[in-house]
Formats: C-alpha cells, sequence, structure tokens
C-alpha cells in the first residue's frame, strides 16, 4: 500500500456493550467497512471507506454504531483548506476530473434564508386553511394573450395545452440509469397519488412504468436517449433538457457498467456501453433551432402535450428564457446552481451558474417587461429543502417547483455525495440488484408521499396567514416577501423590499 | 388465515427478523439481553436463508394439513382449530425432531424441544412482520391471491 | 355407516380423525386391547427415564374424542373378525360394521431364551403397561441387559442408563440400529452412547440363557460364553406385525397384512388395514416391507380413513422417516440408508461430530442419514418424497438444504407454503 496522503473523512464507532454481532452491518455496507471475525464470533469495523451514508447505523438493532467525523488537523490555512488539498491530492492519485454527486456543498449564498414572508395583521384577516378552502391546484401551460368569447358566452380561443397539478410542487428530472428503476417507480407513484408529474430524465421511460405515463414528464436531452414516437406521446409533459443546474455546459456520462439489459432497453444503447449525453444539443446552434425542436415535437404529439424547456440558471438567464417563450416554449424549467446531480464535475459543479433565487426573479421580470409572461409557465429547480422554500420561490413568481432531493431524502438518502460510485446502499443511486432492492417502491412512494402532503399543509397554513387563499395570488406577489441582510443590487434583482420597508 | 409470507425479490438479507424474532421468544424481552447475554440463547423460529443476490425469511406455513401434526409421536405438535396456529405443547414435547424431518419448508428449529414459529401469539402482527425494514415480510390472509 | 377400528395407536387414531373430516355423521367405534385413551408409545422410554409423565403421553385431550364422536373402547380385545357377516366380536358382544380397519401395529418378537419365560424380572418394551413394570423393578443398584441394538432396544437401554448401575446391550447384528443407520454412522453413534451412556455392548452376540433362582434372573449367559450380571432383562430385540386376527378372518397375508398401496384395502373389500401390521411398498424401490414407522403408520391411517369414508385422500407412497436422538445426538433418517445396487451412489462427510450421508439414485434423492446436522432435514424428506430431480436444484444437494435450493417457480410455491 503506497502512502496514502488523504486520511479517511469518518469514523465507525462500535460499542462493543451493545453489539450483538447480528451482523446487519456487515450484510448492509455496500462499501464493505463492516466484516465478521474469522470464526464469525464478533464483527469489526474499517472506517476507511465510510460515507456516512448511516445505512449500517439507522438498521442496527442496538444502536450500538456512530459514526463520527475523522479529526485530523492541518496547520490552519484559510487559503489552503484541508479540501483542497486533499482534492489536490486525489487528482495527483489519479489524474483525472473529480466527480462527486448531489448538489454544491459550499456556502454560497442561499437567498431563501434571506427572505422572509409576510402576514395578515388586522387590516386584512388571515385565513385558517382547516376552516376555510385554500387552493393550491397549479396549471401549467401557454396561456392565450386575451380571450375572445362568442354571443353564447362560449370562448372562441384554441386553448394550448394545460397540465392541472394538485400542487405546486412537482419531481424532477433523475434517469433511469442514474437511479435505479424502484426509485423512479416509487416516484411516479408518489406523483400519480399526489396529483402531479414525475420526471424520467434523459434515460427513457421503462416498460413498467407505462401505468404511470399520466403523470410523466419525458425528457429529450441531447443523447436522445430511448426517444421515439410512443416516448414522446406517453407522456403529460415533453422536456427539451438543455442545462442543468449542476453542471450547466456539460454533458452526461453514465458509465458502461450501469447499463445494464434494463437500463439499455430504455435508453436505446448497447447494454455495458457508456451512455455519453453531448454538452450541446448538437441541432440546436441558436432559438431559432430550439423553435424547430419544439414543433417537430408538438408535431410528433399531435399538438396535445405541453412542450417544456430546462436551462441551468447562467448569467444571462432572463434573455434566454426569453428566447425560450418566443420559440415556443410552453414551460420553461430554470434549474438554480445547487441542483442535486447524479455525477457532475466537482469544478463545474461547485462553480458554475448563479443560485436560483436570482435567476428566477430575473427571467420573472424580464418577460413581464416583455409582456410575454402569460405565454409560459416557469417552474424552478435548483434545491428547494422545505415548503417556505416553495413558498417564497412562487411569491418571486414560480408557477411551480422541481424537487428531487427532498424526495430522496425521504426515500434514504443521506446526502453522502457518493452517488457516483454506484454503490448506494440505499438502493437510490445505484442498478447493483442487491442494492436497489433495499429500495420498496411500496413503502418509499408512502414516504414521498407523507412528505409531500405535509408540505402542501405548510404550504396551505402560509399562504393562509397571509391572507391569500389561492397559490394563484400568490404568484409573483413579491409583496408578500422581504430581504433580510441584503445588499441594494441583491434586492433589486430580486425585486423585493428590505424587511422593514 | 392470515399468515407470514416472506416476498424473496425484497429480502436484504439484513436477517433483522431473525434478531427480534430471538427477542420476542426470549425471557428478557429485551432485545440486547436476548441477543447477548441470555443463556440458553433464545432460537429464532424465522431463518433467513440465501445471500446479498437473494435471500428470503423462511418461516413456519401453518400448513391446513400440517405434515409436523401428522408425524408428531407424542401429540404435542398441534394446529388450532380456532387460529390456524401451529404449535408445541412443551409438556407434551420430547424432543425427537420427528417434526423436522418431515417438515418440507425447514421450519422446525432444534432445541431441548421443536422450536417453531407462534406467529407471536396474540400480536396483531407477528414480530419479525413488525420490524422488517423493506416489508418483505407481509401478514396477509392470501386466500389463494397473488403476493 | 357404522366404522369400526381396531388398535388406537398412530393408524388407528389417524383413521377415525380422517373419517370424522370426510363423514361427520358416521359411528366411529375404536378398539384397543390396552386400557389406556391413545397414548405415545415412542415416549415410554421418556416416561422411563421420567422426562415425561403420564398424563403427558396421550396423544388427545379426553373432550376431543367426545367432540370429534370418536367412541374410544378400552380394553376391549377382538377376538375375531367375521367379514362375511361384517362383524367383529369383542368379548361377549358382536359389534356390526360396514367399514373396518385393521391397526393392531406390532407385537414384540420375543428370542429363544433359556430359562427365561416365566421369570418376574424379564420384560418386553413396547407399550405403556409393559413399560411401567420395568420402571417399578428399575432402581440406582439395578444391572440391566437389554437384548437387542435396534431403536426399541436403544431407547429403552437410554432410559434405563439413566436409573440404573449398568446397562449391557447384547445384539446379535454386528453393529447397533442396524435397521436405521449405515455402517459408519452406526459406530460414531455406538462410540457416542459408550461415551455418554456409559452402555456396554456386546455385538455380535446373544444371550441363550437366563440363570437365577427360582422366579428371578440374576445372569444371562452370552452365545460367546460370557455371562452378565443381570437384576432386570430387557427383550427389545424387535417387533412383528400383529397379524393373527386378519389371519383368522381370512384376509390375505404374508409377513404382514397385504393391503392396496394406494387405498390401504385388504384382500376384502370392506376391511382395511393401515401402520404397522401391514405391508408397504416402498415408493423409492418397490420392495414391500414393514415400515413399522410413526409418520408413515398416520399416513396410511388417514389414507384408510378417508378411503372408508369414500373420501379421495390415497397414499401417496411409503417411504421410512425416522428421528430420534440418544443423550443428545440427533438422529435423522429417511428412505433408503442401506441401499446395496449398483444404481445407487452415495456421499457421506464426517466432520466435528457431524455426519451426512446422502443415498443417490441417478439425478434423485433416495436416502439420508444426518447426525448432529439436521437443520432443515424435512426438505430432503420433500425432495426424497416428490422424486425432485436433483439437477434442477440451484444449490448443491449436500450444502444446508433450504427454499433458495429451488429454482424460481418452486421457491416461489413453497414460500407460498404449497408443496
Amino acid at each position: 500500500m503506497p502512502v496514502n496522503y488523504i486520511p479517511r473523512r469518518f469514523t465507525v464507532i462500535r460499542d462493543r456493550d451493545l453489539c450483538i454481532s447480528c451482523g446487519a452491518c456487515v450484510r448492509q455496507c455496500s462499501n464493505e467497512c463492516h466484516s465478521f471475525t474469522e470464526d464469525g464470533s464478533s464483527v469489526f469495523s474499517n472506517s476507511n471507506s465510510c460515507v456516512a451514508c448511516h445505512r449500517c447505523v439507522d438498521l442496527c438493532p442496538t444502536g450500538a454504531l456512530r459514526i463520527e467525523k475523522y479529526v485530523c488537523d492541518y496547520r490552519e490555512n484559510a487559503n489552503w483548506t484541508p479540501q483542497y488539498q486533499q482534492e489536490i491530492c486525489r487528482q495527483a492519485e489519479t489524474g483525472g476530473v473529480l466527480l462527486s454527486g448531489m448538489g454544491t456543498p459550499k456556502p454560497y449564498p442561499i437567498y431563501w434564508d434571506k427572505i422572509l414572508l409576510n402576514a395578515s395583521q388586522v387590516t386584512n384577516p388571515s385565513i385558517d386553511p382547516l376552516r376555510e378552502p385554500m387552493e393550491i391546484r397549479t396549471i401549467l401551460g401557454s396561456k392565450p394573450e386575451k380571450l375572445t368569447v362568442e354571443k353564447k358566452g362560449k370562448s372562441t380561443v384554441k386553448m394550448p395545452p394545460q397540465v392541472v397539478l394538485e400542487t405546486p410542487v412537482m419531481f424532477s428530472a433523475m434517469s433511469f440509469g442514474s437511479i435505479s428503476l424502484n426509485a423512479q417507480k416509487s416516484l411516479a407513484m408518489a406523483a400519480k397519488n399526489l396529483g402531479t408529474l414525475f420526471n424520467t430524465g434523459e434515460g427513457g421511460l421503462h416498460p413498467d412504468l407505462l401505468d404511470y405515463s399520466d403523470c410523466a414528464v419525458v425528457q429529450v436531452a441531447s443523447g436522445r436517449f430511448g426517444v421515439h414516437k410512443d416516448y414522446l406521446n406517453n407522456s403529460r409533459i415533453v422536456e427539451i433538457k438543455i442545462g442543468q443546474g449542476a453542471k450547466p455546459g456539460i454533458g452526461g456520462h453514465l458509465p458502461g457498467e450501469k447499463v445494464n439489459t434494463e437500463v439499455s432497453n430504455a435508453r436505446m444503447i448497447p447494454e455495458g456501453s457508456d451512455a455519453i449525453s453531448p454538452a450541446p444539443h448538437h441541432d440546436i446552434y441558436s432559438i431559432e433551432d430550439l423553435r424547430q425542436l419544439i414543433w417537430s415535437i408538438k408535431q410528433a404529439t399531435g399538438n396535445e402535450k405541453p412542450v417544456s424547456v430546462k436551462i441551468a440558471a447562467v448569467h444571462n438567464v432572463a434573455a434566454i428564457a426569453s428566447g425560450c417563450a418566443r420559440a415556443g416554449a410552453d414551460i420553461i424549467v430554470i434549474d438554480g446552481f445547487r441542483g442535486g446531480t447524479g455525477a457532475a464535475p466537482v469544478r463545474i459543479r461547485d462553480n458554475v451558474g448563479i443560485p436560483i433565487e436570482l435567476a428566477l426573479a430575473a427571467a420573472d421580470q424580464r418577460l413581464r417587461d416583455e409582456g410575454i409572461r402569460s405565454r409560459v409557465s416557469l417552474v424552478a429547480a435548483g434545491s428547494f429543502r422545505c415548503s417556505a422554500d416553495i413558498v417564497k420561490a412562487i411569491a418571486l413568481g414560480a408557477d411551480a417547483c422541481y424537487c428531487a432531493s427532498a424526495p430522496l431524502i425521504a426515500m434514504g438518502c443521506h446526502m453522502c455525495q457518493t452517488c457516483n460510485t454506484g454503490k448506494c446502499n440505499w438502493g437510490i443511486a445505484t442498478q447493483r440488484p442487491d442494492l436497489t432492492k433495499r429500495l420498496n417502491p411500496e413503502i418509499m412512494h408512502e414516504r414521498v408521499e407523507n412528505l409531500i402532503n405535509a408540505w402542501n399543509h405548510e404550504i396551505k397554513e402560509i399562504m393562509g396567514g397571509m391572507g391569500i387563499n389561492s397559490v394563484d395570488s400568490l404568484r409573483g406577489n413579491r409583496m408578500m416577501l422581504r430581504g433580510i441582510g441584503l445588499n441594494e443590487k441583491e434586492l433589486e434583482i430580486l425585486g423585493i423590499m428590505h424587511a422593514g420597508e | 388465515m392470515k399468515k407470514v409470507y416472506a416476498r424473496d425479490e425484497l429480502c436484504v438479507n439484513c436477517r433483522l427478523c431473525e434478531v427480534y424474532c430471538k427477542t420476542a421468544h426470549s425471557k428478557s424481552k429485551d432485545v440486547l439481553t436476548a441477543n447477548k447475554y441470555e443463556d440458553p440463547a433464545p432460537v429464532s423460529r424465522v431463518t433467513v436463508y440465501g445471500d446479498k443476490m437473494l435471500s428470503a425469511a423462511v418461516n413456519c406455513r401453518h400448513c391446513d394439513d400440517p405434515k409436523c401434526v401428522k408425524a408428531c409421536i407424542t401429540g404435542a405438535m398441534t394446529k388450532d382449530k380456532k387460529t390456524g396456529i401451529v404449535s408445541v405443547n412443551e409438556d407434551k414435547c420430547i424432543g425427537c425432531m420427528t417434526c423436522l424431518s418431515v417438515c418440507p419448508f425447514g421450519c422446525v428449529k432444534e432445541g431441548k424441544i421443536a422450536l417453531k414459529c407462534d406467529l407471536c401469539r396474540g400480536e396483531d402482527e407477528p414480530t419479525c412482520v413488525k420490524n422488517c425494514p423493506n416489508r418483505a415480510l407481509v401478514y396477509i390472509d392470501l386466500e389463494g391471491a397473488e403476493l | 355407516m357404522k366404522y369400526v377400528i381396531i388398535g388406537a395407536c398412530a393408524a388407528g387414531l389417524a383413521c377415525a380423525e380422517q373419517i370424522r373430516k370426510e363423514d361427520s355423521d358416521g359411528e366411529i367405534t375404536v378398539f384397543t386391547k390396552e386400557n389406556y385413551l391413545p397414548y405415545s408409545r415412542p415416549s415410554v422410554s421418556y416416561f422411563l427415564k421420567g422426562k415425561v409423565k403420564e398424563s403427558d403421553m396421550y396423544l388427545r385431550k379426553k373432550s376431543e374424542y367426545s367432540s370429534k364422536r370418536i367412541d374410544i373402547v378400552t380394553g376391549a380385545e377382538v377376538k375375531s373378525i367375521d367379514k362375511e357377516k361384517k362383524t367383529v366380536s369383542v368379548g361377549k358382544k358382536t359389534i356390526p360394521y360396514d367399514k373396518l380397519c385393521l391397526c393392531t401395529g406390532s407385537k414384540p418378537f420375543v428370542p429363544p431364551v433359556k430359562n427365561a419365560e416365566g421369570k418376574t424380572n424379564a420384560f418386553t418394551f413396547l407399550d405403556l403397561d409393559s413399560v411401567k413394570k420395568v420402571k417399578a423393578k428399575a432402581n440406582s443398584k439395578t444391572k440391566a441387559v437389554v437384548i437387542g441394538a435396534g431403536l426399541i432396544g436403544m431407547k429403552a437401554a437410554e432410559g434405563l442408563s439413566v436409573i440404573c448401575e449398568s446397562v449391557d446391550v447384547v445384539e446379535l447384528a454386528p453393529r447397533i440400529l442396524p435397521a436405521v443407520l449405515d455402517e459408519k454412522s452406526s459406530k460414531s453413534v455406538k462410540k457416542y452412547v459408550e461415551e455418554k451412556g456409559g452402555i456396554r455392548f456386546h455385538l455380535g452376540d446373544t444371550v441363550v440363557e437366563a440363570k437365577g433362582k427360582g422366579k428371578t434372573i440374576t445372569s444371562v449367559l452370552l452365545k460367546s460364553g460370557k455371562e452378565l450380571e443381570c437384576d432386570l432383562l430387557v427383550l427389545a430385540v424387535g417387533v412383528r406385525p400383529e397379524t393373527a386376527l386378519a389371519e383368522n378372518a381370512g384376509l390375505e397375508v404374508n409377513r404382514g397384512i397385504i393391503t392396496d398401496p394406494v387405498t390401504m384395502r385388504t384382500s376384502d373389500e370392506n376391511i382395511y388395514a393401515a401402520g404397522d401390521c401391514s405391508v408397504s411398498v416402498d415408493m423409492l424401490d418397490g420392495s414391500k416391507k414393514i415400515i413399522a414407522l410413526w409418520p408413515n403408520a398416520v399416513y396410511q391411517g388417514s389414507a384408510a380413513g378417508s378411503q372408508m369414508a369414500g373420501g379421495s385422500l390415497e397414499l401417496t407412497g411409503a417411504y421410512a422417516v425416522n428421528a430420534v436422538d440418544f443423550y443428545g445426538l440427533r438422529i435423522c433418517t429417511c428412505g433408503l440408508i442401506n441401499a446395496a445396487g449398483e444404481q445407487y451412489s452415495d456421499k457421506t462427510v464426517q466432520k466435528d461430530g457431524k455426519y451426512k450421508r446422502l443415498v443417490f439414485e441417478g439425478n434423485r434423492l433416495v436416502g439420508y442419514v444426518l447426525i448432529n446436522d439436521v437443520e432443515n432435514a424435512g426438505i430432503y424428506t420433500s425432495i426424497i418424497e416428490n422424486k425432485t430431480d436433483l439437477t434442477t436444484l440451484k444449490d448443491d444437494v449436500f450444502d444446508t438444504p433450504s427454499l433458495l435450493m429451488f429454482e424460481s417457480a418452486e421457491r416461489e410455491k413453497r414460500l407460498k407454503g404449497v408443496i
């Protein structure tokens, strides 16, 4: 063994007085941290490969296990932090691009935490959502410029396709391949029961999920994996993925070892081959090209499906959003840079893009200024951690929000950020059959539903407090928001006043 | 009758059912004491067979016409008419293990007397089912239906 | 419908209960010459050493017989059967029947031992009465001699060894448990029993003469010339089917009562026979033999009962399956254990006090001997009974058997509880 330049991350501490040597930890850890002694009489742990996923901790029947951060001090240096030193060592060893999973862990400002919500006092009454109707139904799709009505009162406007959601929360794109079929199925089941949508990502639609095509957003990404006419039509929304918040400007790479028979069938690529999504769509070099693709999809789907365009939040996001709207998109998804991913180059994830709060506010304002806001629905994505984040996003102008990390956490994800290794102990970001079966959709769809139902309750509660009884009245209602500790420029972009104003 | 069914496609081979079965059939009823200190050590009546790729928690089927009851040479093994539970009378059993050698499912365990699942008599849900982290064990009345 | 069953042990009771399952109205009468309600004969050695109380030996609660309307007549020896008139005579009474089942079981075979007859300290060892007599005689100073190292003799010896000062076992065959174990395992069990129980074996030998004063035996003389002190002589050489009644009634009998191997019917259409008294056709090699073992008796009794009541339950095939323990040593055996012939092969592993011998015929398992390695032995039994093609199993059949060794369809079935 050569010198290990990087200290381990965690220490597994086993309380010998509590360990009953049942071996649950041994059989559960895909990182092989736990082993039986040769005679099988006791269990010991090797912490070197521990990623703090807590599978062993959570399953240990006697609470004998504890995971601690391994503290190994370096000489203090505000510039050369241990993190950078370790990353250098990793690259010195492998010569490769650093990869990681989930959203950026860097302490960039989270504007949700610097925005405060309003509540009614005296002058307008707050509403008790337990006593009075509270509408959170959300309708996505392009709205007509104006309504013309014939004599009998019937509308003469041909409505573009609309999608009715029973909650403003949708599940964002996670492909079968990046997550397990069981994980995707759990989301699909939850979406169906909640009256919302899940998103196939660019992984195609597995035949097992055809029953859920009514609540599927199917993605057309740069790799065009699994895209065919039936795929497009087995959906509620077709989404063109231009970019992803966690890795703007970067394509995707599903390593061949994850492309098993099922994944290969769903993606329509040979088994074992790397699934490489190019950085750009090679047929889209302009807004006009995008317009052509949107038109083609609409043709293929008989103009019955709204077409959504998903872009990463980058510097000129507002102008791009405007272009997308003008290209004929019914829905624009803006994915902020804190959004999650199955695998992304660390440098990209941690340095490229802008926060969703600023991107959303800017795009919403730009579309309003141009008088085309009603042509498109705006969906915000990129790390919503709780219902308050959702409420704030809607007040900043979002029609609905895409969530992925939160439902994954509901399904067992512990944010260990090693999705890219394919050894997810919770059966989420893996295709290993011994691991994927750990995620039982029967249980997990219930947990995800519970989460979103809880959020729905909270959203209603918060809206009621504001004296608002419909999510439509909250949308773009920036008067309900106040900034705290933000500078003039930030407040200006967010379009909100400072607390106290 | 309601029985415990194992769904092998969902079994994660953690074997916690065994831990909790031992606890339920221990003197102390405490998970730590039962699994670490009790002497004689309690015996789990459910056993997980297999490996990480395929495993299943095998448990008494409480058959309609149980071979173990038929083969029992002392009348200790009986099937309760009302509950359908097949159980061992501790006073009558001589521990010959004839039941073990005829059970086609491998659900009788060795002990001083024959040991087997009693569906945690009186519990709404047997402890193995209650503690299965992946619902690989279900307690249902199948009546010929699919699992 | 009037059903009469003669004999109230494993087969008789199973027969009566099966009839009641299929015919809720018929009259069921069971005659037993013993003075007890059905009890566990295999438990008698445990009764001897005090592990079970007499009250725990009864196979059913008394109330079950009345609730099932099964009339058990104890102390009632059936003297004869008139198959033309369809009656049996019990004492002075003549009882009519529509269907009759003979479950007369076995009688102990008493070897010719000079001067043993009429002695007050020589007993057989089969039913509760005989064992009660043995128990009354045995104490910590007793020097016991058991003739026979078959299952009964060995269990008697084990029981006695707990009570008595010494136990000698004399067996004509060169090894113990010849019918149950193969040669190799027989040796290791013998060693274990000698160590654990202090039993002395005299194999390949036999008792030729009992010596003593008046009606009491004080020693026995062996063929080899050895003389053993003896205050208690147990004659447990073996058993023979009790066929006198059947023979006298004019039914076909050779070693045992001849029956149809599926319906258990005898040569008379209204008379059935089940259990140790009848000849079984071993499903594994087609040979006709007496399988004097409890599970077989119950299966046969149930089949006979169903057939008598017009039901459809048949005997799917007879085979030997047996489990026994000696001083905690667990022995499970099944099928053809001492199979000889070119078509058979076997694999045996003896390690760490465990012994496992599987006997194969081509791709089929036809027998096993498991000692102290009996986990899930019943799965082997089912593989033998179902004549499972071993090439369809996923694992090596020699590993600890489990449901996981079956391919998925069979596994699913079994996990649901279907065999």
